[in-house]
């Protein structure tokens, strides 16, 4: 019997006018932005392979001593191609990031290689994944608000309850066949996406990336499931079909489009930005003022006369100390260059003293780098990051900000997503710095001078970033998917003991 | 006899469920816009009066030389904040608010003399907040309230005009009075914009009450007949949709089809179209990239370079008339940054013509329209930041108009811009030097939008007469 009202439901629902045209206008949406969005990340990935090149020659030719290595090695974020299916913060965010041992970088210190026209960002772009949740979850409202009233109306209800039909079976076979009519469009457009994608040639998909789509798939399914029953609620609760309707079109509109956005424009104009900031700038001053406390006692107290970091070596190349400070970001470090091209051989019995001086001064430049960030990272976090988790948290009242979270998640382009690639970034920092004590660089006489060669840089490990792998995912997403699951499981109590205890 | 009809929808409107959401939804939205923008002009233009006052102090310190002014250049130069933001941001915090004037700074020394660069003007590449991490999301200001909120309650009052009567059979009832149809659908057209013009003129009230009662925006005269026009653009983009509705009503027989089909048309052409043809569009006319921009500022390094291959060897010196070296390096200084600076205009120009082509493909749907006509009224977005460079570029020229004539003017000069002894030192009157000052200007913000208006009646008498044709065909 439940066979016979699944096939009922199902050829009423996918023979209607409303089901063909929601099918058209999703998938020609589908497929201008795939390959819109194709084409992007094709322009993000040259982006990229010239940005590494670039960097890579340039640092190549600029870092001739040790010390000149500051601020050359820049390391680039590759574009992730399932932003394609959720953008979230992949195009937005910086991608190329500085790789020093005197300060350790965080997202704040990012640099963008591919805004060719930031212009554009006028026009923020739609990807698969805001087309599901602004498209199908009308058309879920659209399939639920008459499945029970209009059969009321209609008095339809009252003859199939006449058979041997229990009510639960028939929520249960409008709930199925309507689900199966809202699945066919998502596996469609990603199957037409999948296509585009071979046949751009450009987007490579690992086995991990398969399992990702998938988890996107599931997501959108309990996404509409959410809405379908949302519906399926009002379609019990009401007596006319055209009342469902309207209730369905203010929840809808509610839900999608107004509250997200009501709720982060709220946050943005009411959040007060915490005065953390100019404490723990202070308190990063501090650090540096100690450092150097400790570098002018060094200075003072060895065996050569007077403060001067060159020990009286006659200049020749270039000299530089320099600080970079921003109040805002909290980047603050402190550098010391050299690039001596000769030294004279009366100043010989001077270099043991320069090459102390460097051992003496820059491990402790990384430690106060060290501490610099233990202070910055907790202060950017609460002021940054705090805002942007409440607006997040408040949005989260609404399942498609839900679903947007948790396809974000899938995809990788969320925080974590981009946090990960900054973590890379700090390994990779200490990487260098181990390689530095390998080659004893800081005693070394080609921290500071090439009058005996240049630095080889060739056993230099390269930089190499790939996304975090699937549990990471898994674990980001699963919260916002166990509340839809949840919300899911709810609604369809409800609905159920509702509709149980209902004169027909 | 119109009024009579009309007189009847009217109230059944007001009775109605969707009155009710309506008046909630608008006022509800014009509350939070007012409370998010309370003070937020103050602030705005405090910042600007301490950045343009902090621009000026150091034009100030430079005025003791004119030398110092040609190597600095006026600095930044900031655009003026509009009191009528709250009605569209325009997406400010992608377009910078400035443009410099600035110096390279020192780019040679060498134990004989040092050599500064003349100044050129720079443009920002826009600020796209490389660590916000803020989710994406559409402001709520007077522009999204119109184009997304007011279509949707528009589409809500329509769908079932024609379609309901039909099946109930009341419109049968009504023909066969004396009534023409034009009259019908003329009277259910009036009072469904009389029904929703009444929660939104209140919830506009409410909204300006609460932002000027507490002083955070100064309303002149201007003001007022802007934010006149913009309410009359929301008329005329909500009888769009009026229209739209009565024209997919009459067509369709049962109400919920029409329902669906409006909102599948409204969805795609208020909400996704907007941003996917702006970005679809903007792929079709690549600007210079910036790997691009690089290869052109190196190479243009490098010409210079072997073209003044001998300059390294020579050294300005203040003899009057001006040496032969002296003027070598000052035609070099000039051209370096008159190069520099038309390449910067190149890139801009390119990235400009990018996005206006973009956005007057987006015209294709009403929501751009209505958007675009209330930011150029609002003296915000797009179009007013072109403007605001055209006044920049004007300056820059006039700028550099005073410091040749204000060289010329001193006998001691070599009159050879550009290296410090060929330049006059003599200080300069800082009252003298013209100040940047960007104006708003109204007639400009009304030309910029009439555009807009115009193609927005011209939807709203296609939409309509559509209407009337097919309902004069309808069989009841």
């Amino acid at each position: 019997m439940c066979l016979t009202l699944i096939r009922r439901e199902l050829l009423a629902n996918l023979m209607t006018f409303r089901f063909l045209v929601a099918m058209v206008v999703t998938l020609s949406l589908v497929v201008a932005n795939t390959v819109v969005l194709i084409a992007d990340y094709e322009r993000r990935l040259i982006s990229y392979d010239t940005a590494v090149k670039q960097h890579y020659q340039k640092f190549l030719k600029r870092a001739s001593t040790y010390s000149e290595v500051e601020g050359e090695i820049l390391v680039d974020r590759p574009p992730n191609p399932l932003s394609i299916f959720n953008a979230g913060l992949d195009r937005r965010l910086g991608n190329s990031i500085t790789a020093s041992h005197t300060f350790v970088p965080t997202l704040w210190d990012t640099r963008s290689h591919s805004a060719d026209n930031p212009f554009l960002n006028l026009f923020s772009s739609v990807d698969l994944v805001l087309i599901f949740q602004v498209i199908l979850s009308l058309l879920a409202l659209l399939f639920a608000h008459d499945a029970i009233a209009g059969e009321r109306e209609a008095g339809t209800l009252r003859l199939t309850m006449a058979n041997s039909v229990s009510r639960p079976i028939i929520l249960l076979a409008k709930y199925i066949s309507a689900m199966a009519c809202l699945i066919l469009p998502v596996v469609m457009s990603l199957l037409l996406a999948l296509i585009l994608f071979s046949v751009s040639g450009s987007i490579s998909l690992s086995g991990d990336d398969w399992f990702r789509i998938s988890g996107i798939l599931f997501t959108s399914i309990i996404y509409l499931s959410v809405f379908y029953l949302i519906g399926l609620l009002i379609s019990v609760v009401t007596r006319r079909t055209a009342t469902a309707l309207m209730l369905s079109m203010v929840i809808w509109s509610t839900l999608v489009l107004i509250y997200p956005s009501l709720s982060v424009f709220t946050v943005n104009r009411l959040w007060q930005t915490p005065s953390q900031l100019e404490a723990a700038y202070r308190e990063i001053e501090q650090i540096w003022e100690a450092f150097e406390r400790e570098q002018t006692d060094f200075l003072r107290n060895d065996s050569v006369d007077g403060e001067d970091p060159n020990f009286n070596v006659p200049p020749s190349g270039s000299y530089g100390a320099y600080q970079i400070s921003d109040p805002i970001t909290l980047k603050y470090f402190k550098v010391e260059t050299r690039l001596w091209t000769r030294i004279d051989p009366d100043s010989e019995p001077q270099i043991p003293h320069v090459k102390d001086y460097f051992q003496f001064s820059e491990p402790r430049r990384i430690r106060a780098a060290e501490k610099t960030w233990q202070v910055r990272q907790k202060t950017l976090d609460h002021v940054y990051v705090r805002k942007a988790n409440v607006a997040k948290n408040l949005m989260r009242l609404s399942p498609a900000s839900m679903y947007d979270f948790a396809t974000e998640a899938w995809a990788g382009t969320d925080f974590y997503g981009i946090e990960n690639f900054i973590t890379t970034v700090q390994q990779y920092r200490q990487t260098i710095i181990d390689y530095f004590y390998d080659k004893k660089a800081f005693s070394s006489r080609k921290w500071f001078s090439i009058d005996q060669g240049k630095v080889d840089w060739s056993d230099l490990p390269q930089f190499s970033y790939h996304r975090a792998d699937v549990s990471t995912n898994v674990k980001h997403a699963s919260g916002n998917i166990a509340c839809l699951f949840l919300i899911n499981v709810a609604l369809f109590m409800t609905t159920f003991l509702i509709f149980v205890r209902q004169e027909v | 006899m119109i009024w009579h009809i009309t007189k009847r929808e009217l109230y059944d409107h007001l009775n109605s469920l969707r009155f009710a959401f309506t008046t909630v939804l608008l006022i509800g939205l014009m509350i939070v816009n007012a409370i998010g923008y309370l003070g937020e002009h103050t602030a705005q233009s405090t910042a600007y009066q301490k950045k343009v006052s902090a621009s000026l102090d150091k034009m100030r310190s430079n005025a003791d030389s004119l030398y110092n002014l040609l190597t600095e250049g006026p600095g930044p130069l900031y655009k003026k904040p509009c009191p009528l933001s709250f009605c569209a941001n325009g997406g400010e915090t992608f377009i910078p608010e400035s443009a410099d004037g600035v110096g390279e700074g020192l780019f040679m020394t060498s134990s004989r003399f040092s050599i500064n660069t003349t100044w050129r003007m720079k443009y920002p590449q826009s600020n796209p907040s490389l660590w916000d991490l803020m989710p994406d999301y559409t402001n709520v200001d007077w522009g999204d309230i119109i184009s997304i909120a007011l279509s949707l309650v528009a589409i809500l009052f329509t769908f079932d005009t024609i379609s309901s009567e039909q099946e109930r059979g009341t419109l049968r009832l009504t023909l066969s009075n004396s009534i023409s149809r034009g009259t019908v659908l003329v009277s259910k057209f009036l009072a469904a914009l009389i029904t929703i013009s009444i929660p939104f003129l209140i919830a506009v009230l409410i909204n300006l009450f609460l932002l000027y009662t507490s002083g955070s925006v100064p309303l002149a005269a201007s003001e007022w007949g802007q934010l006149g026009v913009i309410v009359f653009i929301a008329f005329v983009y909500v009888s769009i949709f009026l229209g739209l509705g009565l024209l997919i009503s009459s067509r369709v027989s049962s109400s919920s089809t029409s329902l669906t089909i409006l909102l599948l048309i409204w969805v795609v052409w208020v909400v996704l179209l907007p941003t996917t043809i702006g970005a679809l569009t903007s792929g079709l006319q690549p600007t210079m990239t910036h790997n691009e921009l690089a290869a052109r500022q190196q190479s243009l390094a490098s010409r210079f370079f072997e073209q003044y291959d001998e300059l390294w060897r020579k050294t300005p010196s203040r003899e009057i008339p001006a040496t032969e070296e002296t003027l070598l390096w000052s035609k070099y200084l000039t051209e370096d940054a008159r190069d520099n600076e038309k390449l910067n205009e190149e890139h801009l120009d390119a990235q400009i013509a990018q996005v206006q082509f973009a956005i007057s493909i987006t015209r294709i749907s009403p929501a751009s329209s209505v958007r675009y006509a209330i930011e150029s009224l609002a003296g915000t977005g797009f179009t007013r930041h072109v403007q605001f460079l055209e006044q920049v570029r004007r300056y820059a020229g006039e700028f550099r108009t005073f410091l040749t004539e204000t060289d010329r003017a001193d006998p001691e000069s070599p009159h050879a811009l550009g290296p410090k002894e060929g330049t006059s030192q003599k200080p300069v009157r800082f009252e003298s030097i013209p100040k940047f000052e960007d104006r708003i200007s109204f007639s400009e913000a009304y030309n910029a939008a009439a555009t807009d208006i115009l193609l927005l009646l011209l939807f709203f008498v296609v939409l309509f007469a559509g209407a009337f044709l097919s309902f004069i065909r309808v069989d009841v």
